[in-house]
């Protein structure tokens, strides 16, 4: 049963082993490899073995000999455990003899004892070193077998050694043996290769002969064609390059020359370069030079700048503080101004009050001595001479106050408006007015007329007065402009410059009538533009006249209807009052004519309005009347009279002379006279006085305007 | 051997230093020397060279070593006096070139391979050895030894005493020509010690792993004693108090000493949990059953991988007691209880546990008075075990049915690689077949070996 499994066991080793060599056929150095590793494996298995055999051997020996020892140490004691008995018994016997000696007297029977004694003593002895003896023996025996041993293991040792080196010897044989059997196969397997390599590099040697003969006669074919080809191109292209030579040679020529002229510009353009290279260089060096300067000079007005600036800024603080200063200085003196003004009105008004009283009381004084001179008068005319006493007229007799200045022509210009626009809206009836005007004046007498004027009567303040007024006025610009014209201008004006009235006003005159609304609007635009007085008014519609001319006369050649239509309008304008609107000036034009006649009429008017007011401020009154006015007063009684009264007064001289007592009526008009003396003086003072300067109104001109107003 | 003996005690602990006579020194008188590489027709030499050899005559009182340059080092270092104190040496220089001179110059021949390749190891090592060796209680100074160990314990890592001095009784008897001179010991009541205490030196060697020791004379020749060949209960205390301190022991080997059963057990009861001791040796002495069933104990209360315990003088019951711990244990790998008493009892224990056991390797059973029925048991076990890769069964009396048992179990085997049955009365035939085996065994785990390196060979390639 172990064999078959054996067998079998082999039996696969074999076939692996065949598959093996069926595998690894092609590589017999690696089977060799094996095959000898398993070889020296063997070897080496086997060496070992034989050597170990001697350790082997020894053990076994060893071990036998320990039983041995074992047995002959238990056979030893077992002998000497025998031997002690049989001692002992014998020991006993003879202890027990002993006794059994003791019992004896007899002395041949002690002795025989004793010697008895001594015999197994002896035998005891005997016994004992018969045993020392054989153990002795036996101790020499082991000795003898130490020794022997100790020479066996040197013998072993011996030849384990001289065995190990013959397997060494024997493995180093078999070792290089396998090595040469291995490099054998290994040597067998190159040649085998090399062989075939060899063969294989011979067959390819063949193959690459043959085709370089062939390459070479195919080549040499091909050489003999390419050199007649060669041979052909080549007188071709001689003759081709002959004509290229000397068409080239001629080119070469031309170019020749083309160089040197080339290289004489060149030169040229090299020193100019050169030059200016020069040129450039310095100017560059005097342009950092320059820099640097420009920079230096910039670090320094730098510094400048900033020394200024800090400068400034402490100026500026300075006068900013200044300023404050100023400002508050003025808001002072502007305080203490307005203050003085208010007194200096106060003052005027109670001058002027004063004045009047002064003047009323002198007045009644006056009229009364002129009551009474005239009663005198009367009564010398009907007492003394008989003579009817007709009552001379006294106008100023009526008068009471102080004689107001005539200051009615300047008109302002709402007035004058006003009336322009009342005029226009009664238009036809305003004709008529105006005749009936113009009749009113001529039929009255002219001195009433100059009376009515010396006596500046603003109490007759009627229409048939400002109808006058007007003539006059318009006596003033009767060569330049009419109402009517005026008052369209003024429409016009209205419709044009409605920009210059405030959104305000234009609300708030929406519910008004068209003439009140045009009134107001006018109002505000003369306002706007600083036109005050009527003169004003009549200037600018002067002034819109003249520049309709010059603009008609610069336009007539562009537009004839326009330059017909404006002499026509021009010569229309005294005789119908219907000419069209567009006659006077074209409302385009309008703003533009108002710009220049603001620019020329800004600066008189105001040189005018500081004038007036320096007038206002300080000549209150006019007082060139006024002594012509007592002169009136003083002329009651005529000269005739005078010489009548001469004539009366002497014959009443005489009289007097006679009447003593008319000395007292003389007295009384010598006292009189003294008054009438003394109140001139005083006159005198108040009229000189600068209180009367200072009144803003005179209280005449008030008392004048009243009744305008009224009217 | 005695020839290294006589020579080693006369040359001293120091080579003597070469005191060269320049006067006579033929050199001086040669214009050219051929033989010297380094020899130049330049007078002056080289101030750094200078330097360096007032460094290395001058290397006792002042040693300059780290701080040269690597070139200057060398120079140096080959310069060196191998006869420097080591007290210098010994912590300064690691270059082995140095070293090897020093073993050279002391010992001539030299076997570094066993040394771990370095020099300076095998250096120290020898050198306490021969101190150890030379070393006679109260008569040497311990210093001698004690001095040693700062100097070499870094570098001790083996330690093989192979004789021991016992202190000097009658100074007649003169075992060496050293002990003449102490005849003033004899007025002391006894040694304080009978041997070299190695308590005072184990535990300061923090890399000792291997440690051999001898209790015997040397070459004693036609001087021998008994008594010098004794190993006292005093010494088997101290030995084993100093084996116990020493914890990075990882073999040790106590051999032909007379260790007996009370000594193995102390020895034993002082190294039970010892942290690193993974070899015991314990041959040639004479271990009965009692020191056997300490040895049981210990096995499974260590991590012994390897156990000696071949010629002593182990029964049955001790056998069996090693059988009991064997069954459990797991760190075992090789057994020798070769030239022992064990029979069939004892084999057929250990036969038993092996049934159990999972770990052992290595197996002899030489020379143990075997027979049959333990065959019987073993063939069981190469059934059964597949651990098991060694078994030496030679010189027992297994006779025919025994051999034919074997080689039944030996068919359901395939890991056994090696099995001795020489000298044991088996039949031919089992034993060629048992061999053949074998044989296929070996060559299966050769193939396996073999396909394996392809493999990784292979796996190195991708």
């Amino acid at each position: 049963m172990f064999f078959s499994h054996l067998s079998f066991r082999q039996e696969l080793g074999d076939d692996s082993r065949e598959k093996k060599e069926i595998k690894e056929e092609a590589r017999k150095s690696q089977h060799q490899v094996e095959q000898s590793e398993k070889r020296m494996i063997k070897l080496q298995s086997d060496g070992t073995e034989l050597v170990t055999n001697i350790q082997v051997a020894a053990d076994s020996r060893e071990s036998r000999r320990q039983t041995e020892v074992e047995e002959a140490h238990r056979l030893r004691v077992e002998k000497l455990e025998n031997e002690a008995k049989s001692s002992l018994e014998k020991f006993e016997e003879i202890t027990r003899k002993w006794t059994v000696a003791k019992m004896k007297e007899i002395p041949q029977d002690l002795r025989d004892s004793l010697s008895s004694q001594q015999q197994l003593c002896a035998l005891l002895i005997e016994d004992k070193n018969k045993l020392i003896h054989e153990l002795q023996k036996e101790m020499k025996l082991s000795d003898d077998r130490y020794v022997k041993d100790l020479k066996k293991q040197a013998e072993d040792v011996d030849l384990m050694i001289e065995r190990m080196e013959d397997q060494v010897k024997f493995l180093m044989g078999s070792y290089r043996d396998e090595l040469d059997q291995i490099e054998n196969s290994f040597e067998h397997e190159r040649k085998i290769l090399l062989t075939g390599n060899r063969k294989k590099w011979e067959q390819y040697t063949k193959e690459r002969r043959d085709k370089e003969l062939e390459n070479v006669t195919q080549r040499m074919k091909r050489v003999e064609e390419y050199e007649v080809l060669l041979q052909q191109l080549r007188t071709e292209d001689t003759e081709e390059y002959n004509m290229i030579k000397i068409k080239l040679d001629t080119d070469v020529q031309i170019l020749e020359q083309q160089l040197q002229q080339m290289k004489a510009t060149y030169q040229l353009n090299q020193e100019k370069l050169e030059y200016n290279f020069q040129v450039l260089k310095k100017r560059d060096e005097e342009n950092t030079i320059t820099k640097s300067q420009q920079k230096r000079k910039i670090t320094r007005l730098q510094d400048v700048v900033n020394n200024l600036k800090i400068k400034c800024a402490n100026q500026e603080k300075q006068s900013r503080e200044e300023n404050q200063n100023l400002t508050d200085d003025y808001t002072r003196i502007m305080q203490q101004y307005k203050h003085m003004q208010k007194k200096m009105r106060h003052f005027a008004a109670i001058d002027a009050k004063k004045f009047e009283e002064v003047w009323l009381m002198n007045e009644e004084e006056v009229k009364a001595l002129v009551e009474k001179a005239l009663d005198t008068d009367r009564l010398v005319h009907e007492q003394q001479l008989g003579l009817a006493w007709q009552r001379p007229s006294l106008a100023f007799m009526e008068r009471c106050g102080p004689l107001q200045p005539h200051r009615q022509t300047q008109k302002t210009a709402h007035q004058a408006i006003s009336e322009l626009l009342q005029l226009g809206q009664t238009s036809g009836l305003g004709k008529g007015k105006y005749q009936e005007a113009g009749v009113g004046p001529g039929a009255e007498s002219p001195g009433l007329a100059v009376e009515v004027y010396d006596s500046g009567a603003g109490l007759e303040s009627g229409s048939s007065e400002v109808e006058r007024e007007r003539e006059g006025s318009e006596g003033e610009h009767s060569g330049t402009v009419s109402v009517k014209i005026v008052k369209k201008l003024l429409e016009l004006l209205c419709d044009e410059a409605g920009f210059l009235i405030e959104s305000k006003l234009l609300k708030l005159l929406s519910p008004l009538e068209k003439d009140e609304q045009s009134l107001m609007k006018l109002d505000s635009i003369f306002t706007a533009m600083g036109i005050e007085s009527e003169e004003d008014v009549y200037k600018l519609a002067d002034f819109f006249m003249k520049y309709r001319h010059t603009q008609g006369e610069q336009t007539q050649d562009v537009s004839a209807k326009w330059g017909v239509a404006s002499p026509q309008a021009e010569r229309g304008e005294f005789t119908s009052s219907c000419s069209p609107p567009s006659d006077l000036i074209h409302p385009n034009d309008v703003l533009v004519a108002l710009r220049a006649f603001t620019a020329q009429h800004c600066r008189p008017r105001e040189l005018a309005a500081s004038h007036q007011h320096s007038m206002l401020g300080l000549g209150g009154r006019d007082d060139t009347e006024d002594a012509a006015y007592w002169e009136a007063m003083g002329d009651v009684i005529p000269e005739a009279k005078l010489k009548i009264w001469g004539a009366l007064e002497a014959a009443l001289d005489k009289y007097h002379i006679v009447l003593t007592e008319r000395s007292k009526f003389i007295t009384d008009t010598q006292s009189l006279k003294q008054q009438n003396t003394e109140l001139r003086m005083l006159l005198h003072q108040y009229v000189n006085s600068r209180v009367n300067a200072e009144l803003e109104i005179p209280p005449n001109l008030v008392m004048q305007l009243a009744p305008e107003g009224t009217n | 051997m005695t020839a290294t003996m006589s020579k080693s005690p006369g040359a001293g602990m120091y080579p003597p230093v070469a005191k060269l006579n320049l006067a006579a020194d033929p050199r001086k008188m040669r214009r050219i020397i051929a033989e010297d590489p380094e020899w130049s027709l330049t007078v002056v030499p080289l101030l750094s060279n200078l330097c360096l050899q007032h460094i290395v005559r001058n290397f006792e009182e002042k040693p300059i070593l780290e701080e040269l340059l690597p070139r200057h080092k060398d120079y140096v270092l080959e310069r060196l006096s191998p006869s420097l104190p080591l007290q210098v040496t010994a912590n300064l220089i690691s270059d082995d070139g140095y070293w090897k001179r020093c073993c050279k110059q002391r010992w001539g021949l030299c076997d570094v391979s066993s040394y771990g390749h370095s020099w300076k190891r095998m250096f120290f090592e020898r050198h306490l050895e021969n101190i150890i060796e030379l070393y006679i209680p109260d008569a040497t100074d311990p210093k001698t030894v004690l001095g040693m160990v700062p100097l070499c314990r870094n570098y001790v890592k083996r330690l093989d005493i192979s004789q021991l001095m016992p202190p000097i009784k009658e100074p007649q008897k003169s075992e060496d020509d050293d002990n003449s001179d102490s005849a003033s010991d004899m007025g002391m009541d006894g040694p304080s010690m009978d041997h070299f205490d190695f308590g005072i030196l184990l535990d300061k060697l923090n890399h000792l792993e291997e440690f051999h020791v001898v209790y015997r004379v040397k070459g004693c020749g036609m001087n021998f004693e008994w008594n010098l060949f004794e190993f006292t209960f005093r010494d088997c205390e101290s030995l084993a108090k100093a084996l116990k301190s020493c914890k990075t022991l990882k073999v040790l080997r106590i051999h032909q000493s007379k260790v007996d059963d009370e000594k193995c057990r102390q020895l034993v009861n002082n190294l039970l949990d010892h942290p690193s001791l993974r070899e015991l040796n314990l041959s040639h002495n004479l271990i009965g059953d009692r020191g056997a069933r300490a040895i049981g104990k210990l096995l499974n209360r260590s991590k012994l991988e390897r156990l000696t315990v071949y010629d002593n003088n182990i029964r049955g019951p001790g056998a069996q007691a090693i059988a009991y711990a064997l069954a459990k244990n797991s760190s075992l790998l090789s057994l020798n209880l070769r030239l022992n008493r064990l029979g069939d009892e004892g084999g057929q224990a250990i036969a038993q546990a092996l049934l159990k056991n999972r770990t052992l390797k290595w197996l002899h059973l030489g020379g143990n008075e075997m027979t049959e029925p333990t065959a019987t048991v073993l063939s069981q076990v190469l059934v059964q075990n597949n651990t098991l890769r060694s078994i030496n069964l030679s010189c027992n009396r297994l006779g025919m049915d025994g051999g034919k048992v074997l080689e039944e179990g030996m068919c359901h085997n395939s890991s056994m690689v090696e099995c001795d049955i020489r000298l044991t009365e088996v039949g031919q035939e089992s034993d060629y077949c048992i061999s053949q085996v074998v044989r296929n065994n070996q060559n299966q785990a050769h193939r396996k070996h073999n396909t394996e390196e392809n493999l990784a060979q292979t796996s190195e390639h991708y």
